[in-house]
């Protein structure tokens, strides 16, 4: 900064003064560099040299900028409204381009990263699913293509080294896992291959930040044990501070997989997902070939392990963002429909304003002024303007994007490299200088060229023609308003609709929370369940406690624990294709916690929660019906978890739950005891009901907790109504970016409309005067006004109609329950705009009607 | 008349004394006025007072903390005196029986 404003100074300031006060500058370098450049431009601004070539061009230029910038103090309400206009929808388009760039178009910031892809199984249904090991290993020794692969698993270790234990978020990958992503860690060293086999894999490397907040970035810690779920795990290495992970963005320790022969490295235990590196100059099609063939083979191999029919392969950015990129897109429609309608606005207070000046233009030509001068003043004023409104966009985009990201889910890509960059800003100012030359010769072309002509003018009775062009652009802009409308109006209905959907739970007076049981307390299952019954009786006995139970999962938790039913009595010739249900594991008071009825038979009983006696199981309406069409389910066996699993007798049958979405398509469930079965889960959920605010519960339970074992971390404590409204939480984003679009999109249009009538009235109060001098009455001038309004606003709600039609389509993913043309909002919209449209004229109109006859005339 | 300006740095100049270049005029003024002037317009309008022969103003010395840049030190002339005598008088003649505050104590 110091540098650049001495190599100004030197060349701009008089000779006389250039050492003085670049050396006080030097002098007080230390005041930082923000004063550096205020005393920079003030110095340039006192002392600078006279501009030799084109000086007489600078100096009217600067005289054209500071008469400009008088005019626009002198009618304050026009440039402030133009401002924050301009500003909001710069800034609005500005915010939206800086998440939609890094996460959508920016490249992923791995060395070629448009080789990585996903690689996933692909169901019968084109649906993708996760690979199992084995079938990992046989695609990547099996392919040409592909030069590294790497598998990863879900982890969430606790860190128990110090006295507060934390839950964190990492994954369990290959120990190719960054080779194939092209990353190094920054201290320490990557795993190693030997690492990845049973025995070895107690090795984990981690986050840079992680490593700093909770290790202090002691480096003597790399290369050492560290404890983790009460064992010593190898620290290898750290990250660099700048990887961003995003196959896992919220992933901040990794542990090498280890999963050669085990037995959960088989062909169905889909719970890895595949990225792979493809050879340079491999393309994508030619690896999905290469990979549909083998996966055939595989399928032919084991035809009993497999219900895919062959893979999915698509680049890592585009299977990342494949959720969130429908919305995102949709948000950008939004936003540039906005920015179309700030311009409208802006070009349309521009030509109001220059139909008011014509006569001062008409006068300074006729004084000698040239035409080009007068275009060139227009030019700099509404350059000037758009500055303004630039500046004033780059502050709403800074207050507004940390908001926007905010509510952003934490699982998206990329999420940290959003920033207001270059790009965006790059967007603001062809925006602006754009902005500038419409605005800037917008009244040139209104303009006629003679004064007598334009003093002429002032004696007709009707508009200008400059007012033709601005009913236009206020027809755009209702236009432009009824699809924003439109749009917020199918999202708001769409989640209405969402939220009427019957989860198949009582979700209020709800707490739930994530408690663990991990370490050497915990050796076997029994001393797990045995931690699980002592919570849940010290828990119940809190007032204010109506219901306490455990389970693995939750609905809509956003959990993903299935399996295959199988009945024992029916088992198919390939037991892939069984049904997969949810697997609850439960306490026997579950489904009376969550209140989920049970339609036939009887719910657990306290006799059922032992390992020893009958096991026992109930089944959702949609699995029994799929299991046992048309038949009493009640008494059936099933088994689930491999041919040598016991199999257990249905006792009941429960209501269906909505467990991966309020929107997504109906899952089967099945639940038991969890002391029946065959493992027990180290993270469980404990559900409270109580009488009041569960909320207010939320201190005490954590402490009743905490008192029976301090070692194990409480995490994830939220009430059910917020995880119910949390797996919402995009179509909410979506809804309330769209409205508050529509709510600026209707308000510029009132402006809009009001500003063209308000206009026509003052223009035309001659021809009013006349009107009602010749006996027209108040309310025949009223409908006059109000009729000029309405044609203009039937027009741009047709087209705007005509408009949503064609564009709603594309939100169809984000609607629910609500096709793109309900009626019902198309007509809800018309009647709205038609509405306050309306209410906009009404005030034009009754000045109309008070022009007094005798004035109006004698004006002349 | 002395603009309202020109007084303060023309008083400034002369309390530094000895040295009053841009850096210590400017610090004179914000302790003593309170008013935080920049650099550009110290310099600018010691340099309308040196046209006008109030002030007078002589190359000093290079130094490595200036990073090897001269100063420009003013001290004001008898004329300047002269100009700041006159604007106080006139000042003093204009709030005379006014109950400003601005007659001298007696």
């Amino acid at each position: 900064m110091i540098r650049f404003c001495i190599w100004i100074l030197e060349r701009a300031l008089l000779p006389d003064f250039a050492s003085p006060v670049i050396g006080d500058l030097i002098e007080q370098q230390d005041r930082g560099s923000l004063w550096m450049l205020g005393e920079t431009l003030s110095a340039l601004w006192c002392l600078h040299r006279p501009p030799r070539l084109g000086g007489s061009l600078l100096r009217s230029v600067v005289s054209d900028l500071r008469v400009a910038a008088r005019l626009l103090r002198r009618s304050p309400t026009f440039t402030i409204v133009s401002v924050l206009t301009l500003g909001l929808a710069i800034g609005a388009t500005t915010a939206i381009f800086s998440v939609v760039e890094p996460v959508l178009l920016r490249p992923l910031p791995y060395p070629d990263a448009e080789q990585l892809v996903f690689v996933w199984e692909r169901d019968p249904d084109g649906a993708r699913d996760n690979v199992g090991f084995a079938t990992f290993r046989d695609l990547i020794t099996q392919s040409r293509t592909l030069e590294r692969a790497a598998a990863i698993g879900d982890w969430q270790p606790t860190l128990s080294d110090k006295d507060d234990p934390e839950r964190v978020q990492g994954d369990r990958v290959s120990w190719s896992y960054f080779r194939t992503l092209g990353v190094r860690p920054a201290v320490g060293r990557d795993f190693t291959e030997e690492e990845d086999s049973p025995g070895h894999s107690d090795v984990v490397i981690l986050s840079y930040g992680l490593w700093q907040r909770r290790y202090g970035g002691d480096r003597a810690m790399i290369g050492r044990p560290i404890s983790i779920d009460g064992n010593p795990y190898l620290l290898a290495g750290v990250m660099p501070a700048s990887f961003d992970n995003v196959l896992t963005p919220t992933a901040k320790i990794w542990r090498v997989l280890g999963y050669r022969d085990q037995p959960w490295a088989c062909r169905t235990c889909h719970h890895l997902r595949m990225i792979a590196r493809m050879r340079r100059g491999e393309a994508l099609a030619a690896t999905q070939a290469e990979l549909d063939v083998i996966m055939t083979r595989l399928v032919t191999a084991y035809p009993k392990e497999y219900a895919s029919i062959g893979t999915v392969v698509g680049r890592i950015q585009g299977e990342t963002t494949r959720n969130v990129r429908p919305a995102l897109l949709a948000l950008c429609g939004a936003v540039l429909l906005v920015l179309l309608i700030a311009v409208a606005n802006v070009v349309s207070l521009q030509l109001a304003r220059a139909t008011r000046r014509s006569e001062e233009f008409a006068i300074r030509e006729a004084l000698g002024a040239s035409r080009s001068r007068l275009i060139r003043q227009l030019l700099t004023e509404g350059l000037l303007l758009a500055a303004l409104g630039g500046v004033a966009g780059l502050l709403v985009a800074y207050t507004s994007l940390p908001q926007l990201i905010r509510q952003l889910p934490p699982t998206l890509p990329r999420l940290s490299a959003i920033r207001i960059d270059v790009g965006a800003l790059g967007v603001v100012t062809a925006i602006v200088v754009l902005l500038a030359l419409v605005m800037g010769l917008a009244p040139v072309r209104g303009r006629s060229g003679a004064l007598a002509d334009t003093l002429r003018a002032g004696r007709r009775l009707t508009g200008t023609p400059n007012h033709a062009t601005r009913a236009m652009l206020v027809v755009g802009e209702i236009a432009l308003a009824a699809m924003l409308l439109v749009s917020a109006g199918l999202l708001g209905r769409s989640l209405i609709r969402l939220l009427d959907v019957d989860a198949g739970f009582d979700a209020t007076h709800l707490l739930t929370l994530e408690i663990n049981s991990s370490g050497p307390k915990y050796p076997n299952d029994t001393t797990v369940f045995d931690y699980h019954d002592r919570v849940r009786e010290a828990v119940r006995a809190l007032p204010g406690v109506t219901g306490v139970a455990v389970a693995n999962q939750l609905p809509l938790g956003g959990n993903v624990d299935t399996y295959g039913v199988t009945d024992p009595a029916n088992v198919p010739a390939n037991p892939e294709l069984v049904p997969s249900g949810d697997r609850y594991a439960v306490s026997v008071d579950y489904l009376e916690t969550m209140r989920i009825p049970i339609v036939n038979g009887r719910g657990f009983t306290a006799s059922d929660a032992t390992a020893g006696g009958s096991k026992v199981g109930l089944v959702s309406v949609a699995l029994a019906q799929r299991m046992w069409p048309n038949e009493n389910p009640i008494g059936k066996r099933f088994r689930v978890g491999g041919a040598d699993a016991p199999s257990r007798t249905v006792i009941g049958v429960t209501g269906n739950v909505r467990h991966s979405g309020l929107d997504a398509k109906t899952t089967m469930q099945w639940y038991i005891p969890e002391r029946q079965s065959l493992f027990a889960d180290n993270e469980e959920i404990l559900i409270v009901r109580t009488a009041g605010d569960p909320a207010a519960l939320a201190a005490a339970v954590r402490r009743t907790v905490r008192a029976i074992d301090p070692t194990q971390p409480i995490d994830k404590m939220s009430t059910m109504d917020d995880v119910v409204s949390a797996s919402t939480s995009q179509r909410r984003l979506a809804l309330v970016l769209f409205g508050a679009f529509a709510v600026a999109a209707l308000l510029l249009a009132i402006a809009g409309i009001y500003g063209v009538l308000a206009g026509s009235v003052s223009e035309r109060a001659r021809e009013l005067g006349v009107r009602s001098a010749l006996g027209a009455t108040p309310r025949a001038i009223i409908s006059l006004v109000v009729g000029q309004g309405g044609r203009l606003s039937l027009l741009g709600i047709a087209l705007g109609l005509g408009g949503s039609v064609a564009l709603t389509r594309y939100l169809r993913s984000l609607l629910f329950g609500v096709a793109p043309d309900d009626p019902a909002t198309l007509a809800g919209v018309c009647v709205l705009l038609a509405a306050v449209t309306l209410a906009a004229s009404l005030i034009p109109a009754a000045r109309a009607a008070r022009i007094d006859p005798s004035t109006a005339l004698r004006s002349d | 008349m002395l603009g309202e300006l020109e007084q303060v740095v023309l008083l400034a100049v002369m309390r530094v004394g000895r040295d009053a270049y841009g850096v210590p005029i400017h610090d004179e003024i914000e302790r003593r006025a309170g008013r935080d002037l920049t650099l550009g317009t110290i310099y600018k309008t010691l340099s309308r007072l040196e046209t006008k022969g109030l002030v007078a103003s002589h190359v000093g010395e290079p130094t490595s903390q200036r990073g090897g840049r001269r100063t420009r030190c003013y001290v004001v002339s008898a004329a300047g005196k002269q100009a700041l005598q006159a604007t106080f008088k006139s000042l003093r003649r204009m709030a005379s029986g006014l109950d400003v505050g601005l007659e001298p104590s007696t």
